[in-house]
């Protein structure tokens, strides 16, 4: 029987996102809860946030405190094209995104020559510049008060089925960028950027197509976020808090492992929508606790706590620098067990 | 016969200090050429300029017929030209097994599968293709060298700069490596230059030497040669010596 | 020009809140090479202490600096102690040690909305509307003082440095932690007094900061940028690097409100860190030495 799928694509992973996929496409047709349907609206919109962040965050190790700026972008964009230049929704959510990721690849391209922190550290400013010089681009985003779109009803609605699709492809890609031998270009690369090169890999290349998506990415989920509120205002699109929100995602969920930033956005919405009603800033503060938590005990988030809890091995990613000692690895055991992307959903 | 590897008047400058002074030397096919001289005498600078790590300030270098100058450092891996490393720089997060196969993917062209063939014929050609799902991190000094000579070899290269493989393991695996060097050469044709500190080794395996010193050549000959060189002697010890 | 003058004085006064504030960041980094991303943190934090001593007991904030800056200093080596002592030191340790401090400042954060609310605040004492006259020029007298005082804070720390022993053994740490092992030099100590020591310069900036703007728990990602500036700028440890540095930073800011309109000027700061590191790639911090 001839493979259809690529080699690196195990088939059990396509077959739980599949039904994954399917039960949440039919659910909404058995309960009439709007409350709980928007819930899940929005946590797909956050597990591609979250997914995005975490192919540069994660796979290629470079921490962006930065990436609201994209976000913020791509829903100003959106909104703007579609407001002002009659653009249907998705060609905007489209030219959204490739604006924003070629803007990651103005500011990334040169920055990414930076390492570890110091890179971090020029995504904050980066992040903080482009907040300030955007909300007096009056043009693009009507100012500090923000910009309206026409309310469309039903729409809201109907986009839990695009977000749902969003969050699949999402998910394929991050799994592509893992398990193809891209994936391992981008590990050798995240091990030691100048080793790579010396025996082949094109490092900036791969870096600026990285860049390139994960930006790409946050502009589409801000196109989303737009439609979605039809309300948007520059301080929480390109807000610093909500650049912080990515990163806790990321890792709190599981830094560069494939689906752990889902986990991670999923426990942030319920999290954070839990405690909005009586402690508003509170989760922030717990986050920050979790953030500690994580960095000193278990450097895969609550990947890495399910990994162990289950006894599976626990793939090196790099995170801590140091190679996994359990040496009793599958030929290319490079990826976390797909039990854990049924977590995600 | 055009030499596989070449460099002309290959000069490097750090600022005020010349670490590379108008450089020649010519690697010819399957041969191993060696290339010595007292610490800071700009060895792996100029390795570097041949692997394409850091553009030279002034000169050329050439693989057979075609200019490599100034490529970066993968196309030139790519074309065939790829370097160790003094200080080992295994991919401390991939096992041995997919250390060689990134390479081999990026270097050789090959599909998938072809790739994971090529990494595993070179981990065992090094004799540690019976731990390659295992992280360099539990390898020895000497195995850590020699995974990034299998790593090396997963790029089909042309020709292989050795950067002081030999230094730092004992005298049984410095002799294994000895082996296995010249066995790359003989069993795989592929071309060596190897920046070396044990003289034993240079004079066991080097048809040729060149001496560089303070960036400068010295000289250039047999081994035999080299070390009654009386500029090479005084190089490494001094006048009195010389 | 009268106006040129103004803003000159303007920005040779805000340098040297700048430079004090700028200098615990460098020292933390030069000694322990950890980038302390809870600067802003413990900016914040210096403000409100300063804020709340002065809310509810009636105590001058320039009096209770002291105090402020002790209490941080505890919490520094504290925060150190426990927390950042058990990350792998190096390369390694570095988007992790960044991520950590990061949590901490979330949390400190998150305390100051709980305590205080998110609104904006500043420390309103009876000489703050005054001004007095220099050379023709009217300055704020909270400007001036915090000037003198952030020049008595440098002037204390170049002594420090080089004239005391604690001193220099930060500097031998910072050159050579191994070395400084071998010769007998508690080396881990250093490291938690000097965390400690950078966590007290930012809350005392802190303080500083908040006699001159208002502030609120989001207090502190714009000087933490701009500490960045001026250490990348002004290399590490040298008081008078970090001074000049300082002065440019201020200067580039206070002269961009002649070129740009008054929102932008804020973006200065983010903009010229961006471009400093990207100038400035490969060894940026340098391995240079305190001294």
């Amino acid at each position: 029987m001839k493979r259809v799928l690529p080699v690196w694509v195990r088939p059990r992973a396509v077959l739980v996102a599949g039904i994954g996929a399917a039960v949440l496409a039919l659910l909404p047709f058995f309960h009439s809860n709007r409350y709980w349907h928007n819930q899940i609206t929005e946590t797909m919109l956050a597990v591609v946030a979250a997914l995005a962040w975490n192919w540069l965050g994660g796979y290629l190790g470079q921490v962006s405190f930065g990436h609201a700026a994209m976000f913020g972008l791509g829903g100003f964009v959106a909104a703007r094209f579609q407001a002002s230049l009659g653009l249907p929704m998705i060609p905007a959510w489209i030219v959204a995104g490739i604006v924003a990721g070629l803007y990651a690849l103005v500011w990334g391209h040169p920055t990414l020559r930076l390492r570890g922190p110091y890179f971090s550290i020029a995504t904050i400013g980066v992040g903080e510049a482009t907040r300030l010089i955007c909300t007096y681009w009056v043009w693009l985003t009507g100012g500090s008060s923000g910009m309206s779109l026409p309310v469309q009803i039903q729409l809201k609605y109907q986009l839990y089925w695009y977000a749902l699709a969003l969050a699949l492809l999402a998910l394929a890609a991050s799994y592509a960028l893992r398990r193809s031998p891209l994936g391992l270009s981008l590990l050798a690369i995240k091990s030691d950027v100048d080793a790579a090169g010396d025996v082949g890999v094109s490092s900036v290349r791969l870096q600026d197509l990285v860049l390139f998506i994960s930006g790409m990415t946050m502009g589409i989920c801000g196109g989303f976020y737009a439609s979605y509120y039809s309300f948007i205002e520059p301080g929480d699109m390109f807000g610093f808090s909500r650049s912080i929100s990515f990163v806790l995602m990321g890792v709190i969920g599981g830094i560069g492992t494939i689906a752990g930033p889902a986990v991670g956005a999923l426990i942030y919405v319920l999290l954070r929508n839990a405690l909005l009603a009586s402690y508003p800033q509170l989760y922030l503060g717990l986050y920050g606790l979790l953030l500690i938590l994580v960095i000193l005990f278990e450097p895969l988030g609550l990947t890495g706590l399910f990994l162990r809890v289950f006894h599976r091995k626990r793939p090196d990613l790099g995170v801590t620098g140091v190679a996994a000692e359990d040496s009793a690895a599958p030929a290319t055991g490079v990826t976390p067990a797909p039990a854990e992307q049924r977590g995600a959903k | 016969m055009t030499a596989i590897l070449r460099a002309e008047g290959l000069s490097k400058r750090f600022g005020g200090l010349k670490a590379n002074d108008n450089v020649t030397l010519a690697l010819e096919e399957r041969q191993i050429l060696g290339l010595i001289g007292p610490n800071g005498a700009g060895k792996t600078t100029c390795f570097s300029m041949l692997a394409g790590s850091i553009p030279p300030s002034a000169g050329r270098v050439f693989l057979g017929e075609q200019e490599i100058t100034g490529l970066p450092a993968f196309r030139v891996a790519r074309a065939g030209v790829v370097r160790t490393h003094q200080i080992v720089r295994p991919f401390a997060n991939l096992t041995l097994m997919e250390n060689c196969t990134v390479a081999a993917a990026q270097c050789s062209g090959r599909d998938d599968a072809g790739s994971r063939e090529l990494a595993r014929e070179m981990l065992q050609f090094v004799g540690l293709e019976k731990r390659r799902n295992e992280y360099p991190g539990g390898l020895t000094l000497a195995g850590r060298k020699k995974l990034e000579m299998a790593r090396a070899l997963s790029c089909s290269p042309k020709a292989l700069l050795l950067d002081e493989v030999i230094a730092g393991v004992n005298p049984v695996e410095a002799r294994d490596m000895v082996t296995l060097i010249r066995r790359i050469r003989d069993e795989k044709g592929i071309s060596i230059l190897m920046i070396e500190h044990v003289m034993a080794a240079v004079m066991s395996l080097c048809e040729h030497v060149v001496v560089l010193d303070a960036g400068k050549l010295i000289a250039a000959g047999a081994p035999k040669e080299i070390v009654q060189n009386p500029a090479v002697v005084e190089a490494y010890l001094g006048k009195k010596h010389a | 020009m009268g106006q040129v003058i103004d803003l000159a004085v303007s920005a040779i006064l805000l340098a040297g809140l700048y430079a004090t504030m700028a200098y615990g960041l460098g020292l933390i980094y030069g000694v322990l090479r950890i980038v302390n991303l809870n600067h802003g943190g413990m900016i914040m934090v210096g403000a409100y202490a300063g804020w709340w001593l002065h809310f509810k007991y009636g105590i001058d904030p320039y009096l209770s600096l002291i105090p402020v800056s002790a209490a941080a200093f505890v919490l520094g080596v504290l925060v150190y102690r426990v927390l950042v002592r058990r990350l792998p030191r190096g390369a390694a340790g570095g988007v992790q040690s960044l991520l950590l401090l990061f949590g901490v400042w979330l949390v400190l954060r998150n305390a100051a909305y709980l305590l205080f609310t998110g609104n904006d605040q500043t420390i309103r004492t009876a000489y703050s509307t005054r001004a007095i006259s220099l050379a023709g020029a009217f300055l704020s007298v909270n400007r001036v003082a915090v000037f003198g005082l952030a020049l008595v804070v440098l002037f204390a720390l170049h002594m420090l440095l080089t004239r005391t022993y604690l001193g220099k053994a930060i500097r031998a740490v910072a050159q050579n932690p191994d070395s400084c092992t071998l010769v007998g030099v508690p080396v881990e100590r250093i490291y938690a007094l000097t965390f400690g020591l950078g966590t007290a310069l930012a809350a005392l900036a802190g303080l500083l900061a908040a006699t001159l703007f208002p502030f609120s728990p989001e207090f502190g990602a714009t000087e933490l940028l701009k500490s960045f500036v001026v250490v990348v700028l002004g290399g590490l440890g040298s008081v008078a690097g970090t001074a000049i540095a300082a002065l440019i930073l201020a200067t580039v800011e206070v002269f961009a409100i002649l070129a740009l309109p008054s929102y932008l000027t804020a973006s200065v700061g983010f903009v010229l860190l961006v471009l400093v590191l990207v100038i400035r790639p490969g060894g940026l911090f340098g391995q240079r030495v305190l001294g």
